[in-house]
Parts: structure tokens; sequence; C-alpha cells
């Protein structure tokens, strides 16, 4: 019996085919309100299930319970709210009006009833969710950018597979859950991602394989900010580290198509409960998890999970700390299990990494598997890093 | 636990199988439902009409049932502690999601219990199939 989704019921809003096409036809006529790229994902994540039990963009009654006490209005915990903001050129809306939803380009991706058009304060919102109103948090930046009314109510969202990536690794919530009791596991461990793999994060995914039946492997692939890893080259890595690597038939990968916030502590409550929607009753906390810059304590991601009794969250956070390859150890370690000093330990950071491929420096194989530092190596030629 | 009256408002004489339909849908489901034809309120020996109706709609809903009924009037029912009301146009019921709204609406409600499922069954056997073709599970 895998975890059930969070608030009991995993929603299903998403249609595709004739339905998909009903819903075309209901709303291209009339009233059309533009999807930017992150609500644009989480319209896919709300129908999809995987945020669960929401059934649309938030009303003001459940924004506020959010951003003030991490709750849903029904009960279940919640730590981030999922709006939809009124654009400029955008025609007006009341409570009651049904509304498509259209990306940038004029594509319908589905339809809202609208429940609640409020006004909302952006930089309280900053404050309680992302922990500061400085400009230079990328998730500031995105609040200052919307107008501040926000726009409630339940949606249906359009699958368009001709047109997805990644098509052959979308697997939505329904789809993990069958495809993890067809293996037969009854517990599974999410990995969040949204770097390319090195030795430490194979080693995390392994210590945590050793306490559950398998591994979703769940690379982020919705909007993150200019310097991240590209996602097409972080999925490249992941296939190649699967071929030899991990017993297949205990690891599943398939994307994430979230967009980051860099909420830090709230938004590793938010990746969590999300999990739990595709089955997984394990989830793995780095440190500084969802961060962005300094604006989060290195353990705040970890220690926000104590706040929470563990039944309202239903899943569990395996917290770890940063690993690396310890040369007096001879193997992969972190600060929990190494008894040596830090000039032992082979640890890059990112931007090191990047610095290394630029100048055409492979990371040494204690820190990034060859054959992944030889697709990065390539990457980086192309301009791809 | 709060009664529901479902009315849907139809044509005049129209088929009334759309409410058994539905009411078998949320049996199903584990809800317990009430389908209210029109001949129920000659075989109570009362006067056809949507008024007499609605009043034992009323009735039996308030015992925390969902009653589900017809009729080309709007029914002359008052929500109140025990009861609720949802009046929707038959041609609403055979958009997309209404049967979904309803179930969730009722689920939400207490009168019906969560699914115990959490991919519908049928569907089950179809995914398992993409499953294979994607290649995640062996034939």
């Amino acid at each position: 019996m895998l975890v059930p989704p969070h608030g009991g019921r995993l929603i299903d809003r998403q249609y595709e085919g004739s339905e998909a096409e009903e819903i075309i036809n209901q709303v291209r006529d009339g009233k059309l309100l533009t999807l930017n790229p992150r609500e644009k994902n989480d319209l896919e994540m709300i129908g999809n299930g995987a945020m669960s039990p929401l059934e649309g963009f938030m009303s003001r009654a459940d924004y506020e319970m959010v951003i003030d006490l991490m709750h849903l209005v029904a009960g279940p915990v919640w730590s981030l709210p999922v709006v939809f903001s009124q654009k400029d050129g955008d025609p007006d809306v009341s409570p009651g009006d049904h509304v498509g939803l259209k990306d940038i380009e004029g594509t319908i991706w589905g339809d809202m009833r609208i429940e609640d058009v409020f006004n909302a304060d952006l930089m309280a919102e900053a404050e309680k969710t992302l922990g500061t109103i400085d400009d230079s948090h990328p998730g500031v930046m995105y609040l200052k950018l919307l107008s501040g009314k926000y726009i409630g109510g339940k949606i249906r969202s359009i699958r368009r597979r001709e047109i997805e990536s990644f098509q052959n690794y979308r697997l939505d919530p329904k789809e993990t859950r069958v495809l993890f009791r067809a293996r037969g596991w009854k517990t599974a461990v999410a990995f969040q991602t949204r770097n390319p793999i090195h030795r430490a994060h194979e080693y995390i995914q392994k210590c945590a394989m050793e306490i559950v039946d398998g591994l979703l492997l769940h690379p982020l692939i919705g909007e993150t900010q200019q310097g991240d890893i590209p996602a097409e080259v972080r999925m490249r890595c992941y296939e190649e580290i699967l071929k030899d690597y991990y017993p297949n038939t205990r690891v599943a990968m398939s994307v994430f198509p979230a967009a980051m916030r860099y909420a830090g502590p709230k938004e590793a409550i938010f990746h969590a409960l999300l999990r739990k929607n595709y089955g997984c009753s394990h989830f793995i906390v780095g440190r500084d998890h969802a961060g962005v810059g300094n604006f989060y304590g290195t353990y705040d991601a970890q220690m926000i999970f104590d706040k929470f009794d563990p039944d309202e969250l239903g899943i569990v956070p395996l917290k770890f700390e940063h690993a690396f390859f310890c040369s007096k150890c001879g193997g992969m370690a972190t600060p929990k299990t190494c008894a040596h000093d830090s000039q032992h330990h082979v640890f890059l950071s990112g931007k090191k990494v990047r610095a290394m491929l630029k100048e055409g420096i492979l990371p040494p194989p204690e820190f990034t598997r060859p054959e992944i530092a030889e697709i990065l190596m390539e990457a980086a030629r192309n301009g791809d890093n | 636990m709060k009664g529901l009256v479902i009315w849907i408002k139809t044509e005049e004489g129209a088929d009334e199988s759309i409410l058994d339909k539905l009411g078998r849908e949320i049996e199903v489901r584990g809800g317990r439902v009430e389908v209210f034809h029109s001949e129920a309120i000659e075989n109570l020996g009362m006067e056809n009409n949507d008024r007499a109706k609605a009043v034992a709609c009323a009735m039996l809903a308030s015992h925390g049932v969902v009653v589900i009924a017809s009729g080309p009037e709007h029914p002359s029912i008052n929500p109140g502690e025990k009861l609720e009301v949802r009046i929707i146009e038959e041609s609403d019921l055979h958009r997309t999601d209404t049967k979904d709204i309803f179930m969730r609406d009722l689920e939400l409600a207490g009168l019906v219990p969560p699914p115990k499922y959490d991919v519908h069954p049928d569907e089950e056997k179809e995914i398992l199939k993409k499953l294979q073709d994607l290649g995640y599970l062996e034939e």
C-alpha cells in the first residue's frame, strides 16, 4: 500500500484528446487570461494531481492561510501560495466567469471558473514566504513583476503530449503510483534536483535506497534561474549514470515539471508534499534545499520539517549532510561519518566546477564520474552551462 | 451530517435515466443516495408537480441522504442547517468535469467517502501499457 495522496485524494483535472477539444471550444471565443511560465507549470501540476488537494489557483482564504499559517483552509499542510496573477492587457474578470488560460504565444492550456479576484500585498507575501524583500532574491524579483491582483478558481488543464519536452520521462502522479505498485514497491524515496549528478548525490541516493524499496529520480525541469545547468544537460547526465551504476529495477527517473521558487525551507516542504502525491514515502532533503545565495541557514530546510506533526506531512524527510570523497576513508562520506580533516576531502562547489569546465579541465573522478564529466565538458564547449 | 438535494433542471417530461446514472455513481462510491423519480410522487398519492416533489426531496435529504430529482421548475426548497441544495442544468451534466466536481463536493461535504483507490482500476490498465511502451516495465 503506497502512501495516500495529500488530502486523501489524487486530483485529476487534466484532459486530452476530445475532452481537451471540448474545453478549447468552450473558452476560445471568450475571455482568455495569460499564464506566465511559473503559472503554466503550476496549471499542469494542479491538473495532473501533483498539487493535490489543490483543484485550482488559490482564492484569498487559502492564500492568506498558507502565507500566515502554512495550512489550507480545509486543513492540510501547504507551505507556498499557488496563485494566478492578473496581467496587463488581459480582460477584467469577476467571480462566476469561465475563462480560458493561454500562454504568451496564445496556446490554450486550460480553463478556470473564477471564484475570487483579490488584491495582495506582494511584499508581505515575500516576507512571509521567502523570508526577505531583498531584490537580489529571484523570488522577490518575480513578485515585483506581478500586478498585485490574484485570480482564484478551479481549473482544468490540457495535456499536449505532442509538444512536451522529455516526452519519455513525463510521468504524472497516477503513473508513478501505478509504476511503483507494478514493481512491488511499498516505499519510495524521491530525489529532487536542479543540478547535474555528482558522486555526492549518487552516494546520498544510494544511502536512501538502502532503507526503501525504490528511488524516484525527479529532476526539476520547470523555470530555474540563469546560471543553473539546463535540464537537457542534467537529464543526459542522469541517463548516462543510470546505464551502469544503478540497479534498473529499483530506480525510476521522471521529470518534475515545477518551477523553482527559491523559497528554501518552505519550498522543501512544498517539494516533499508534491512527491508524496507521486507516491513517495520518503524525501531527501539536503543542506540549503531550494535555497539561493545566503538567504537561508544551512539547516533551515531540514529543521522546518520538525515544526509539523509527521502524520500531517505524511512523508518522511531524509536529512543529509553534504557528501564528499575522503582520501583517508577511501570512499564517500559525510561529516556525520568521516573522522578526517577537510584537507582529505574532495569537494568542489558548482561555481568551481563550472570554472574548471570552462578552462577545459575535467573534474576529478572522486567528484564526478568520468562519463558525467565528459557530458558537462561537451555542454560547456557548446555554451550550455 | 447535512443532506443534499441535487435538482437537475430538465425539459418537461424529460428522460429520467440520467438521474439513475448519477445515483449509481454516488452509490458505487459509498454514498447514501435516493433517486426520486416523478412517478414516486404519484405512487405517494400526491399531485405530480415540482413543489410536491421538492418537499418530499427535502424531507428525505434532511436525514443525511443525497437526493437526486429533476423537473422543469426551480425547486422551492430552502437550504438550512440540515440541508443543502444544488441546482444544475441537465446540459451541464454532460460537461467533462461536472460529475468530477460533484463527487468532489460530495466528498468535502462528507456525503461520500474519498475513493479507496488513487488511480481508477480501469485507468490503471492503460497506464501499465504506457509504462511498458516507455520502457519502465517489461512486457
